[in-house]
């Protein structure tokens, strides 16, 4: 699904730039990453763990999402991974101790996240306090709420061993039939979106792409999304996280290329004087951003603690860290008002690769905490230096 | 007379082909005050940029002499070695540290390697009651008012045994009473035997200090006069200088077409579009506008002038939503009251402001010519299900993109990529797609060339054409004399005299915008 997305992004209207060096190297350092976990750990490239690999990928990437949506008008959320601790656990709680049904839990976890981080925003925008300082207390008092909620237990997402909704979200597989019919569409809708897209630049006057060009990148996709759905169900079919993500990403994409809110997202980012005196409501608009990312939280929270299966303490620990840095490494810049989707889900493809390699070859923790720290200061690193040249 | 104390000889300053000074000559005597005076980009702040040392030696010709001898100032600290402080309109104080932390920053009295913070404070209370500051020398700086903030600078300065001290705008944010100490403190270092360079906008100050006035214009010195000899007509006719047609050589070739439409009078046929009643705007506390009132019909272009800091931009942007508190007044737009919050209430009143700084406020730089155009106006372009309908969107910028004749490849183009005449047309058409009736423009010729300038003014006289009310501020007087039906200055945040069309000459204007009464 993560890759469909990345073919729907190189089709925007903004989309006549050339290939940027950049992009390149990143998309080497990704041949080359998974190139060393294939020879070093055979095992890598195996069907099962391609799955669960598109798993974990799927659980970073939402979040990074998340994280995408706030850092664009040039803010940053350092909460993000004790909320997805703490919403997981508030779930866990409601369905094992109090006997609720899932879908009422999730439910529940899901509006106290949008609260929690609308109120976030508001402190940030209303108040004037730096968002790195409101969400860094937000990192300390969600951890400490999560600990209290599961009483530094194990909380199990089920009771006994009755599946429910919850249980489902990293367990349940989009059948394989099922899985071809949604490719064809998907396809389809790639087609269909890249013809509208041509006939619009046409009509507007704007350098329209070789007719060759378009072909194949409609090609190129439509192998990818068959690829990755034939490689699914070599494994049960696709996993519903992955479905979840490509629904995010559709919704994210669609949120920041194509509404007035996403609009705005960029402009406050890029110029937030400009913007106010262009009569934008940037204080709405960033509250709204918290808004959907305290949202994302919560389904990231939901999804995480179920891949673990349990809420405990360390559930969610770093997982911003993990975001940031996706979005840093897909070209999101951290003084807003630059980056897409498409790079997004591209960072978070890097970042859970590395992670879920190194697991394979059983590197210590000790060492997966530094090889993680690297790459997040590697990546900022190239994110100013490339601000620096421009 | 004794001999000058510093000397500056033909200077000649020039910034990549533009000559900001053309063989300036200038010289200071001990225990006097030398005002140097003129227009907006007359030359003043390069003149003190090269005095000081931010110029360095080098990097212009002509010669300085400290005391007689030919001095090379390479920075800033070399000039403060030789004795040259320099007070800078905007202060150079840390809020958060104490009075007499300020006035030893960077030179704190040591002890054996260790800040010595009892000489420290004993010294700053010698000099705070040198000058007979009645100031605790451990408050914050960030606790006093602006007044006492100047002061400090002041004394800083005199902390390092300057025996010339240069004062840019010492005035500007100060009251009057305030402005009064300041000058008595003033006259008390000139008794002391200091020298001072003394830069203002205001004529009265200018006269009740200074022994001798410099005027320069366009990088050049115009005169320099005993303050006896001279008189506020004569330096405001030096200020001012040439005849119109000097300024405008292009709008000779081309004389306003377009303009023959409104000979004198005929502007009356529009409603009042913008009324503004007795408003009196503060901000942080201070009074920036004062009982100011306008009004602005349907197609008529009201010009407002004035020096800068006198307040012109702080009304535009407060009318836009964007600046300021309203103390009294009113508002009106088409006859119904306006007490704008944000700039998106003023923009849904169908009024719109284009702001000086385009870099600043007006462009998100790293985005497409098509982002920034329709940025305002996106409310207009959402199609069913609240998506941003792309082909309007398309069509619409491409509309203001061929009508501006903004020079790109397509729409696609960054902003930064443009050149600064485009960039401001790319601002103006963000500004006029949201189908405006009153247009506030601040300076919007700032920056461009003159082939730019040319076609700004016609989308001006095309905008009045169509009905459009423009209030235009500008502090190019011939720019304002040549666009506008009626003109008003600015001075110190009220309003002058209201001159219709042809009426005023340059002096006349210039002495509103001074503030002095001929």
């Amino acid at each position: 699904m993560a890759e469909i997305t990345v073919e729907m992004v190189e089709s925007t209207p903004n989309a006549g730039k050339a290939f940027s060096p950049r992009d390149f190297s990143m998309l080497i350092a990704l041949i080359a990453i998974w190139a060393f976990f294939a020879i070093a750990s055979p095992t890598f490239v195996s069907a099962r763990n391609l799955s669960n690999l598109c798993v974990e990928l799927s659980i970073t990437a939402v979040l990074a999402l998340g994280m995408f949506v706030i850092i664009l008008p040039g803010q940053i959320d350092l909460a993000a991974g004790s909320g997805v601790g703490l919403f997981g656990g508030i779930a866990a709680v409601l369905v094992n101790k109090h006997d609720w049904p899932a879908p009422a839990a999730l439910a529940a976890g899901l509006a106290l996240a949008i609260g929690l981080w609308a109120l976030m925003g508001a402190f940030i925008v209303k108040e004037k306090i730096p968002a790195f300082i409101i969400t860094l207390a937000g990192l300390l008092i969600f951890q400490g709420l999560h600990w209290r909620v599961i009483e530094s237990t194990t909380v199990p997402i089920q009771v006994g061993s009755d599946v429910n909704m919850f249980s489902m979200l990293t367990t349940w597989y989009l059948p394989p039939v099922a899985g071809l019919v949604l490719a064809l569409l998907v396809i389809l809708a790639l087609a269909r979106a890249e013809i509208l897209n041509r006939r619009m630049r046409r009509e507007g006057d704007l350098p329209v792409d070789p007719r060759d060009l378009s072909y194949s990148r409609v090609f190129v996709a439509a192998q990818i999304v068959l690829l990755f759905v034939i490689v699914a169900n070599q494994h049960l079919g696709i996993p519903l996280p992955a479905l979840i993500l490509g629904a995010v990403a559709l919704i994210i994409y669609m949120l920041t290329q194509h509404t007035r809110f996403g609009r705005h997202l960029y402009a406050i980012g890029g110029n937030a004087e400009a913007a106010a005196l262009s009569g934008i409501a940037v204080d709405r608009t960033v509250i709204g951003a918290f808004a959907i990312a305290g949202a994302i939280v919560g389904v990231t929270g939901f999804l995480q603690t179920a891949y673990v299966a349990n809420s405990t303490n360390t559930v969610g620990e770093h997982m911003e860290l993990d975001a940031i840095a996706a979005c840093v490494i897909g070209g999101t810049s951290l003084r807003g008002g630059k980056g897409s989707v498409a790079g997004v889900l591209f960072g978070a493809l890097i970042m859970v690769s590395l992670l879920n390699g190194m697991t394979l070859m059983a590197v210590e923790a000790w060492a997966k905490l530094i090889a993680r720290g690297v790459v997040l200061a590697a990546a900022v690193w190239m994110d100013v230096r490339m601000k620096r040249k421009t | 007379m004794s001999a000058p104390i510093l000397e500056a000889h033909n200077i000649t300053k020039r910034f990549s082909g533009v000559v900001a000074l053309k063989g300036v000559s200038f010289d200071l005597l001990p225990g006097e005050v030398h005002a140097i005076i003129g227009e907006n980009g007359a030359g003043k702040s390069t003149l003190i940029k090269v005095l000081s040392g931010l110029h360095p030696s080098g990097s212009f010709e002509g010669s300085l002499l400290i005391h007689g001898n030919a001095a090379e100032l390479r920075d800033i600290r070399d000039a403060e070695a030789a004795g040259i402080a320099v007070i800078h309109q905007e202060l150079a104080l840390v809020g958060e540290m104490s009075v007499s932390e300020n006035i030893f920053l960077g030179h704190e009295p040591l002890r054996n390697g260790w800040v010595d913070w009892l000489r420290m404070d004993r010294e700053a209370r010698v000099l705070l009651r040198r000058f007979k500051l009645d100031l605790n020398p451990e408050a914050l700086v960030g606790d006093l008012g602006v007044g006492h903030q100047q002061l400090i600078e002041i004394v800083k300065a005199l902390a390092r045994n300057s025996r010339i001290l240069i004062l840019d705008e010492p005035t500007a944010a100060l009251s009057a009473t305030e402005t009064q100490a300041l000058l008595e403190i003033l006259r008390g270092l000139r008794a002391q035997g200091l020298s001072l360079i003394y830069i203002s906008h205001k004529l009265d100050e200018v006269f009740s200090i200074a022994d001798r006035i410099t005027v320069l214009r366009d990088g050049e010195t115009i005169s320099t006069a005993k303050t006896g000899e001279t008189d506020s007509r004569t330096v405001i006719r030096q200020m001012v200088g040439r005849e119109i047609t000097d300024f405008y050589p292009r709008r000779n070739l081309s004389p306003q077409p377009s303009r023959l439409h409104r000979e004198e009078g005929k502007y009356d046929a529009g409603a009042a579009l913008l009324q503004v009643e007795g408003l009196t705007v503060s901000n942080d506390g201070r009074t920036i506008l004062s009982e100011v009132s306008f009004e602005v019909r349907g197609g008529e272009v009201l010009g407002i002038g004035g020096l800068m800091g006198a307040g012109r931009s702080e009304l535009l942007l407060h009318l836009f939503g964007a600046f300021g508190r309203r103390e009294k007044g009113s508002v009106k737009i088409g006859g119904a009251e306006f007490i704008p919050h944000t700039p998106a209430d003023a923009i849904r009143r169908g009024m719109v402001l284009f702001s000086e700084d385009r870099k600043r406020y007006g462009l998100v730089l790293d985005h497409s010519i098509g982002f920034n155009l329709s940025l305002s106006s996106l409310d207009r372009m959402v199609s069913t299900g609240g998506w941003v309908d792309q082909v309007e969107e398309l069509r619409r910028n491409r509309e203001f993109f061929q009508s501006l004749r903004i020079k790109a490849p397509d729409l696609d183009a960054a902003a930064e990529t443009l050149s600064g005449g485009n960039q401001q047309k790319v601002v103006l058409g963000k500004a006029l797609m949201t189908e405006p009736k009153i247009v506030l423009l601040d300076e919007p010729t700032r920056g461009i060339d003159v082939a730019a300038k040319l076609e700004v003014y016609e989308l001006i006289n095309r905008l009045s054409a169509a009905g459009i009310a423009i209030v235009l501020v500008s502090s190019e007087l011939p720019e304002l004399m040549g666009m506008s039906d009626r003109i008003v200055m600015i001075a110190r945040g009220r309003m002058g005299e209201c001159f219709a069309r042809g009426k005023a000459t340059a002096e006349q204007l210039m002495a509103s915008a001074v503030g002095t009464r001929e």
